[in-house]
């Protein structure tokens, strides 16, 4: 018997009894659509994570942190600030020398992160201050830009991009450029001692208010008010997003507001006063000392907040990591790595979901051998006249596998094409979420081709699993007895 | 004439629980090329059992057949299968019809096992409808059909593959006398151009006219 012919007979078979035989494909239906669409949105979420790093060259990079139980993309540094913490180790301008010479390192940028800032004021708007955060403009980090243009080389104090959680919350949704060139305050709390904090105000707040205070009272003069110009918005998932509300300035501006600029009386100043009078004898009248003004960087001194190394591929990210914790004694991680033990939860889901559907697909495979063994049933007779003008048992055996198999097909084709018009649906509604958030990925929901090709071939291999026994069972019937078969 | 097939002692054994019935006793006959046979016996006497025997739908418990000196109860299930489908065209007492298929259909069915490309096929079908008088109701549906005309189709369907025997079974059985009558010349005229002709019956009249009478009884042949 020809290919051609199993396909018409069985086709025909199949709508001979219509009713049936959409109730059975209903089944194979529910199945496939339940494993398609479990799996598109595992697979589509996993997609879009995935590239959310790649667009952003993420997998190229390693994160280099002063601790060495470094998580990957976790802003929780315990090392901030504690640069005598024997556990932290300090990140020099020589660590970063030695980690652009390293193999397989195409740059580095030098990261801190501004502490004493909590408020980022706009016209009557005042909304709390997360982090201000400055790397280098050196390529080796890359933000996504809505508007405007991100921080670069030539920029200096003054200058900032702010995430577009911030344009949201300032009122410009949807508008990002409008806020490009809006001139906002940056606000740093009582004893902020960069740039442009007022040293000798501090000074006498702390010799008149603070003195005058009874003790645990809190002494906090008023606080320091900086202005900047918006140059950029930037895409709050992307590198510069940090926790959704953050400012980025230029590397120059940030270690200015971390300087730790001081009017007081110097040790060695208060010290010649101590000893003035002691060779003294009769009255002595020391002259009162003078405070100066002292400027420590406070940058260079505790070091960086974190390192950002580019490896020239993806794929030599890991090696590179490894050789910095080894040589430097950091923490260092790099994305591919963290992200792949994070993506393994969604193939567990996956495994999880795909299963349920798995057994929407057996209990799916039950009632195509219900089909069939009534097909064979009620069709004993023409199984009879078939095998005495000549069929063979293969014969009747493949045909009745072949409409099963056609019946699982039908069941997947189908399910696919429900599952594609899920997405077309779906897509529209998970953009504008996204889009509400901040993130500009589009379509995130689609079907694999081979999650295609897998639920068809699939839904057609149960459908003819199904399909053996009642085939054999057909094949196996007498011809004598068929014929006669009531 | 030469031989065309030869029961060289058939036996054939059936058991219903503990009882072994023979339906089939020692036979052994010969029957020519061209010949008109029938095979008469009372219900239950094996006359549809030698004929399922002859046709390659059963096999002999014991003995052997030779149909064109080809040994059938050697054959496997592909072979036997290949050799009614070759040899043989069956005609059953209830026509044996599919009801959702047209009389072109039913006819091409043989020709689908035995490879035949389709176009070729449907041309043979109408050749074989047409030789049976059914030329103008070829897209007819075996219940669009009578009784007579429904055993037409399936001559035409036995007819398909040229085979050089057809079997028939009580083919008026289900008909009026008028009717049955025209059956019966229909395959005397096959039968006239040179396919052996067995027809199993118990009725007389279909009997007398062929050219040799099997009268079997008890599995034996009795004349």
């Amino acid at each position: 018997m020809r290919f051609t012919d199993y396909i018409t007979l069985a086709l025909h078979n199949i709508l001979r009894a219509k009713l049936r035989s959409a109730l059975t494909v209903f089944a194979v239906v529910i199945g496939a659509l339940s494993v398609t669409i479990m799996l598109t949105i595992v697979f589509s979420a996993k997609g879009f994570i995935t590239n959310q790093f790649e667009q952003n060259g993420t997998f190229q990079q390693i994160e280099v942190s002063p601790e060495q139980s470094i998580q990957w993309g976790s802003n929780d540094n315990q090392c901030q600030g504690q640069s005598s913490d024997p556990s932290c180790v300090k990140l020099t301008e020589s660590m970063v020398s030695g980690i652009t010479k390293m193999a397989h390192v195409v740059g580095v940028a030098r990261e801190t992160q501004v502490n004493g800032f909590d408020g980022l004021f706009y016209g009557s708007k005042k909304l709390k201050l997360n982090q201000i955060v400055a790397y280098d403009t050196n390529g080796v980090v890359q933000n996504t830009m809505l508007a405007g243009r991100d921080i670069g080389p030539n920029d200096g104090n003054g200058v900032l991009t702010v995430t577009s959680d911030y344009a949201d919350a300032l009122g410009f949704k949807n508008n990002y450029q409008a806020l490009v060139g809006k001139a906002v305050t940056l606000h740093a709390q009582g004893w902020y001692s960069g740039v442009g904090s007022d040293p000798i105000a501090q000074n006498n707040y702390r010799q008149t208010q603070c003195q005058s205070m009874t003790p645990g009272q809190n002494c906090e003069p008023p606080g320091t008010e900086i202005t900047g110009k918006i140059v950029g918005v930037t895409d709050a998932s992307g590198p510069a997003g940090g926790n959704g509300y953050t400012v980025r300035v230029s590397l120059g501006w940030a270690r200015g507001m971390e300087e730790n600029q001081t009017y007081q009386v110097s040790p060695m100043a208060q010290s010649v006063t101590s000893n003035y009078c002691m060779n003294v004898h009769g009255p002595c009248n020391p002259p009162q000392p003078k405070p100066t003004l002292t400027i420590t960087d406070e940058l260079a001194l505790n070091g960086y907040t974190a390192l950002i190394v580019k490896a020239d591929t993806a794929s030599n990210a890991a090696g590179v990591a490894k050789n910095i914790r080894n040589q430097y004694k950091v923490g260092a991680a790099d994305a591919e790595t963290a992200i792949k033990q994070q993506l393994a939860i969604f193939n567990i889901i996956g495994a999880i979901l795909g299963g349920i559907g798995g057994i929407a697909l057996v209990v799916a495979a039950v009632g195509v051998i219900n089909t069939m063994v009534m097909s064979i049933l009620e069709r004993t007779r023409e199984i009879g006249v078939m095998r005495a003008v000549g069929a063979r048992r293969s014969t009747i055996s493949r045909l009745f596998t072949f409409e099963a198999s056609l019946l699982g097909l039908f069941g997947g084709v189908l399910g696919i094409l429900i599952a594609y018009a899920l997405t077309l649906v779906g897509n529209p509604i998970i953009n504008h979420q996204l889009k509400g958030n901040g993130i500009s990925s589009s379509n995130i929901l689609s079907m694999p081709p081979w999650l295609i090709v897998s639920v068809l071939v699939g839904t057609t291999i149960i459908g003819m699993l199904a399909g053996l026994y009642p085939a054999q069972k057909a094949a196996k019937l007498n011809p004598v007895e068929a014929l006669h078969y009531e | 004439m030469a031989v065309i097939i030869e029961l060289r002692n058939v036996t054939k054994t059936y058991k219903l629980g503990d009882e072994v019935l023979n339906a089939l006793d020692n036979i052994s006959l010969t029957i020519n090329q061209g010949d008109f046979v029938a095979i008469t016996g009372v219900s239950g006497s094996g006359k549809t059992t030698l004929a399922n025997i002859i046709g390659g739908l059963d096999r002999p418990t014991d003995g052997s057949i030779l149909v064109d000196d080809k040994e059938l109860s050697h054959l496997n299930d592909r072979q036997l299968s290949d050799y009614r489908n070759h040899h043989i065209g069956f005609v059953f007492q209830s026509f044996n019809l599919q009801n959702t298929q047209t009389a072109v259909e039913n006819v091409m069915l043989p020709l689908i096992f035995s490879r035949m490309k389709a176009r070729a096929r449907k041309s043979r079908a109408i050749e074989c409808l047409q030789a049976v008088g059914l030329g103008d109701r070829l897209m007819h549906r075996p219940n669009q059909l009578s009784g007579g005309q429904r055993q037409r189709v399936a001559i035409a369907r036995a007819l398909a593959v040229k085979p050089s025997i057809i079997l028939a079974d009580e083919p008026t059985g289900n008909l009026d006398s008028q009717r049955g009558e025209e059956i019966i010349k229909l395959l005397k005229d096959l039968n006239k151009e040179g396919i052996t002709l067995i027809i199993i019956t118990h009725d007389q009249n279909i009997a007398r006219q062929a050219g040799r009478i099997i009268q079997i009884q008890d599995g034996k042949v009795k004349a």
